[in-house]
């Protein structure tokens, strides 16, 4: 699966690459995707075959492995209808395929998800779940747990109501679907449910925190990562921002969107919910992952998840009750002042709260966050949580909006730029015990890549630009670096290749909601442009181009 | 005798200003019916030599001030600053710059708004009226500062982003610089 | 004593039949003399106390000119002795000062506590008023979201209970006023203004926009309601119901007619699909008391008219003549009447 395992550590215990040798690593072959959009998908490796997906057309690559330059076995083109592109907020991305018993899973930008045979790419079942005339797609990478697919859907930004639904990984048959908002019998929420905090108790929130039928229009879609508990039998999952950026549209704390979720994977029904940003003003989605480690806390150990949010914190909660047991910031917040563990709420900054027809300027973290969907990775051998991420502000301008299905429903200009220290990017190494940073490296290009950490005691990531790092796990110094094609927005991955040796996997080709100024060719003149991210990346033009290729490397042998 | 002349000429000075100056104040509540629309041709590749004249429905409608701010409203309340910022993009392509799809004169981004665009560009033609159609025309048209500097606004409406309209040089949607050698 | 010339005795006429004229327009539904609410009754006070002071002043020099020029007459002589001398004149003239400045005063005293009248009171109902080019929009605030909900054009207030109407445009300046209410208050872009209203009168009174903000300036009316509070419940629990649902086949025609045309992309029907501010939102359209901020009556011919061509009302004005066919018309004409 995309997230490396259950628990989404994306922490290899792949020892042959290790600090001593890293710098020697070299490619050892490439394969273009055929598409010069943003390539935020994790190739996955599964008996000497690699299935990468692309983004929109959404190809699906198979490698073979075994045979040298690794060729291609097949390909697959689900084919997604092209209006899809003018309903993806964040560039037309996929974010991975999901490996599961002789089948690969993957979702389509116009909302179907597709299970595919492993071994001849034909599809075994195809299932539309989104439609994209109310402006619903899908980009997450699905996850497979006890013979059960799980899917969201995307569109927070265009008055999508969010759900969260389970196929029969054989069939493809709906066994559940729980949305993000609405009375608690569409929420799953039933006699099981125990939310921790008092803010979370009460019956049919997810209309009664909205006004009139807001909560049809209210987002809280599930477009990032899901983890897994088998101890405890349930699911994580967070959820996106509510509609419409505007607050002022739909006072209340919009439950239950810009929190998270402890589901039964069986049945749906929820065990309990946080809510991270209780209505939420900045597009402070919660959809980051979470990450299950245990830990000590207070000198006892507990089963914890450790989630880097898009607010700025880095929170510790229990896995079981879903309470908040430490929320530090780990970069320049000052939306938020605090987070109060008794209540669960954040204490909003009252001089930072945006109002119609008001600019509310620096606020930090911006709008896309501290850190966004792109996953972090927890190594327990050095007990930090390799967080990539952003340092970035914002000027924030609400206004009334329109709801028209099918167009944005925003309400809200930004333009963001960097943060204190001028450095847009920052790779932090956490330590969630101490609850503080061990090391940061400093990037000028905000970090939109994902992690891997191994237990050679490195940490891949790419930059913007297009480099390649291999950093030391004990200090951040960069070890070893490739420059590829285009910058770098992906999951590197690492494997063990036929002949037993250690690779490492990633894709290159900038875009995302980051890079859309390249893939899109917008015009920085405009300084809202790409709903703020065209003035905080103005010279992304001039440092890399669109691409779509696949390295992988491996030490000489 | 020369005081009368330097009167009448001053009046006749003063007259060709409030002539020049009507267009600026003209509003129209009512468009031309819809069976009166262009069909333009979306490209200028037309075999033999192409015609690439702009219909005089759509001059009229990128000449007026009032139109153009009228499009300006739309641009808004339709959510097309959703898709394409203020000009300059986003899930949509950039609009304030000299390269166009689909053709950027007048005519052509009025048949996009109306016909809608296969990779995304949604079909306006049962949502909008064909002269908001046409005005909004005339403001994306203004946004990349093709519209003559009377007709277009002087200011923006919004978190200051772009500079204001009628100090946008104009880009013409043929991109690349201009040939230096002249053709043989 | 000579007989009042003829011209003064057409004057006396004259003033008279102005005066009745002007009196008649004591009363009505947007009488600023007529106050129904605390806050107009302060102004009223204030008002009538300046008008009757200034009236009798105004006819007590009257009274002294007149005196003058008719004593003038027969004591031409008299006058071209010195006065300036006379201790009597300065003192009737520091009398006169003192009078002058204690009015004066006095009239301050009683606008600036007319003033705090106005901005006294503890609101329990929130109201809030957003103006755009030409209409109101009306919400409805509550502390429980539930609770909230949007209407257009009317404005209604619960008897002897004080409310707070927040101000705010949605594009040019314009001003809040209700003469039978209170005074008025602008609603300035970027800004949020507010009022405080305690009408003490049911009835139905009538509002208009008190600062030009463009074309249709003065067909920018606003229907209140004053009713008491049983009633005021039972309006506000109407109107948090979502649209009736069509019941004839021609407005069930008429509503799929709504939702496939340009009306979709300006209007809310609360219940359907339909969710723009950028016009007023139609979900209860039919009960209210006027159509295009009272420009017409709500009434399906001035309806069916207003669909036709909502520009040959009001030009310039927002809304377009969306072309429709004769029974597509009359079908959503029909719907929009059932939308109570």
């Amino acid at each position: 699966m995309a997230t490396l395992d259950y628990a989404n550590t994306r922490y290899s215990t792949l020892g042959e690459i290790n600090r001593g040798n890293v710098s020697q690593l070299k490619v050892a072959f490439t394969f273009s995707t055929g598409v010069d959009r943003g390539q935020e998908a994790a190739p996955i490796v599964v008996d000497n075959t690699m299935y990468i997906v692309a983004p929109y057309p959404n190809v699906v690559y198979a490698l073979d492995l075994s045979k040298p330059g690794a060729p291609l076995k097949w390909k697959y083109e689900p084919k997604p209808a092209p209006a899809s592109q003018g309903v993806a907020c964040c560039d037309v991305v996929n974010r991975g395929a999901v490996y599961w018993q002789g089948q690969v899973i993957f979702n389509t930008l116009d909302g179907s998800t597709i299970a595919l045979d492993a071994a001849t790419g034909k599809p075994n079942w195809r299932v539309q779940l989104g439609d994209i005339n109310l402006g619903e797609t899908i980009t997450m990478a699905p996850m497979v747990v006890k013979g059960k697919v799980l899917v969201g859907n995307a569109g927070g930004e265009f008055g999508v109501r969010g759900w969260l639904a389970a196929l029969d990984a054989t069939t493809g048959k709906l066994a559940w679907k729980a949305y993000s908002t609405g009375p608690d019998s569409d929420v799953l929420i039933g006699p099981a449910f125990k939310p921790h905090y008092a803010t979370d108790q009460g019956r049919d929130l997810g209309k009664s925190s909205w006004p009139g039928d807001a909560w049809r229009l209210g987002g809280g879609t599930v477009w990032g990562w899901i983890s897994y508990d088998p101890e405890l039998d349930l699911i994580f999952y967070g959820t996106g921002n509510p509609g419409p950026w505007n607050a002022e549209q739909r006072p209340g704390d919009n439950k239950w969107t810009a929190g998270m979720f402890a589901r039964d994977p069986d049945d749906g029904q929820a065990r309990w919910f946080y809510q991270f940003s209780p209505h939420d003003v900045f597009d402070y989605d919660a959809i980051n992952e979470s990450v299950l480690v245990d830990l000590p806390v207070n000198g006892k150990p507990r089963k914890v998840i450790v989630r880097p949010e898009r607010n700025g914190f880095v929170y510790v909660l229990d896995r079981a009750s879903g309470e908040v047991l430490s929320a530090d910031a780990f970069g320049h917040v000052n939306a938020i002042t605090g987070i109060d563990l008794r209540s669960g709420r954040p204490q909003y900054n009252p001089d930072k709260q945006p109002a119609v027809g008001k600019v509310s300027r620096n606020i930090c973290p911006a709008s896309t966050g501290m850190k966004d969907w792109n996953p972090s990775a927890w190594s327990p051998k050095a007990g930090l949580l390799f967080i990539p991420h952003n340092n970035l502000c914002m000027d924030w301008q609400p206004n009334e909006v329109n709801y028209i299905a099918g167009t944005p429903y925003l309400g809200a200009e930004s333009r963001m730029y960097a943060g204190p220290g001028g450095n847009r990017g920052v790779l932090t190494a956490w330590d969630p015990v101490a609850r503080r940073a061990a090391w940061t490296v400093k990037e000028d290009l905000p970090l939109w890549s994902g992690t891997l950490a191994t237990v050679g005691e490195l940490v891949f990531y790419g930059t913007m630009d297009g480099w390649f790092k291999a950093v030391d796990a004990r200090s951040g110094k960069t070890l070893w670096q490739f420059k590829a094609d285009s910058g770098i927005i992906g999951q590197p991955v690492t494997y063990t290749g036929p002949d037993g040796h250690q690779y490492i996997a990633v894709l290159s080709g900038v875009g995302g909601w980051a890079g859309t100024i390249v893939v899109n060719n917008l015009d920085s003149r405009d300084a809202t442009a790409g709903g703020g991210w065209a003035n905080a990346v103005a010279d992304l033009k001039q440092r890399t181009t669109p691409g779509g290729t696949l390295y992988v490397f491996a030490l000489p042998h | 005798m020369s005081s009368h002349c330097r009167i009448e000429r001053l009046l006749g000075v003063l007259l060709l200003f409030a002539v020049a100056g009507c267009e600026r104040e003209r509003r129209e509540y009512h468009a031309a019916p819809a069976g009166d629309n262009p069909r333009p041709a979306l490209t200028e590749f037309q075999p033999g030599g192409s015609d690439t004249a702009v219909s005089a429905i759509g001059a009229h409608f990128e000449a007026n001030a009032y139109h153009i701010n009228q499009g300006g409203r739309w641009y808004r309340s339709f959510n097309c600053n959703g898709c394409h910022g203020n000009g300059g993009g986003a899930i949509g392509p950039a609009l304030m710059d000299e390269q166009w799809r689909y053709g950027g004169n007048i005519d052509q981004i009025h048949a996009s708004i109306i016909d809608g665009r296969p990779n995304g560009m949604p079909a306006w033609r049962q949502r909008l009226t064909d002269e908001q159609a046409w005005q909004l025309a005339a403001y994306v048209r203004a946004l990349a500062g093709n519209v003559s500097m009377a007709a277009a606004p002087s200011r923006r409406e919004a978190i200051n982003a772009t500079p204001p309209l009628n100090q946008l040089p104009p880009q013409p949607p043929r991109g690349g610089d201009p040939p230096t050698v002249p053709t043989p | 004593m000579s007989a009042v010339p003829k011209p003064l005795r057409c004057l006396a006429l004259l003033a008279a039949v102005c005066t009745l004229l002007v009196l008649s327009g004591c009363r009505g539904v947007q009488s600023v003399l007529d106050p129904a609410a605390d806050q107009a009754q302060a102004i009223d006070h204030v008002w009538w106390v300046m008008v009757s002071v200034c009236s009798v002043l105004y006819l007590a020099v009257l009274v002294a000119l007149a005196w003058a020029l008719l004593r003038a007459r027969r004591r031409r002589e008299a006058l071209a002795e010195g006065t300036r001398h006379d201790p009597a004149w300065r003192q009737a003239l520091v009398a006169w000062s003192i009078l002058v400045v204690g009015l004066l005063t006095w009239f301050v005293v009683i606008a600036f506590l007319a003033d705090q009248k106005l901005h006294a009171g503890h609101p329990d109902l929130e109201v809030r008023i957003t103006a755009k080019q030409w209409w109101w929009q009306v919400e409805y605030l509550s502390d429980d979201p539930q609770q909230q909900f949007v209407t257009a054009n009317e404005l209604w207030l619960p008897r002897d209970r004080t409310a707070r109407i927040e101000l705010r445009s949605g594009d040019v300046i314009h001003s809040f006023w209700v003469p039978a209410l209170t005074g008025k208050e602008d609603l300035i872009p970027g800004y949020t203004n507010a009022l405080l209203v305690t009408p003490r009168r049911a009835g139905a009174y009538r509002g208009q926009c008190g600062e030009f903000c463009g074309l249709q300036h003065a067909h920018m009316a606003l229907d209140v309601h004053v009713v008491d509070d049983a009633q005021f419940a039972a309006w506000q629990q109407r109107q948090r119901l979502p649209a009736p649902v069509p019941s004839t086949a021609l407005a069930q025609h008429g509503q799929s007619v709504f939702m496939g045309s340009a009306c979709l992309s300006c209007h809310a029907v609360r219940g359907t699909v339909a969710g723009s501010r950028l016009g007023p939102d139609l979900t209860h359209l039919a009960s209210r008391r006027s159509l295009a901020a009272g420009a017409l009556p709500m009434q399906r011919e001035a309806l069916d008219q207003w669909l036709r061509d909502p520009q040959h009302y009001k030009p310039g004005n927002l809304m377009p003549a969306v072309p429709l066919s004769e029974r597509d018309r009359a079908a959503l004409a029909d719907y929009l009447m059932g939308l109570q």
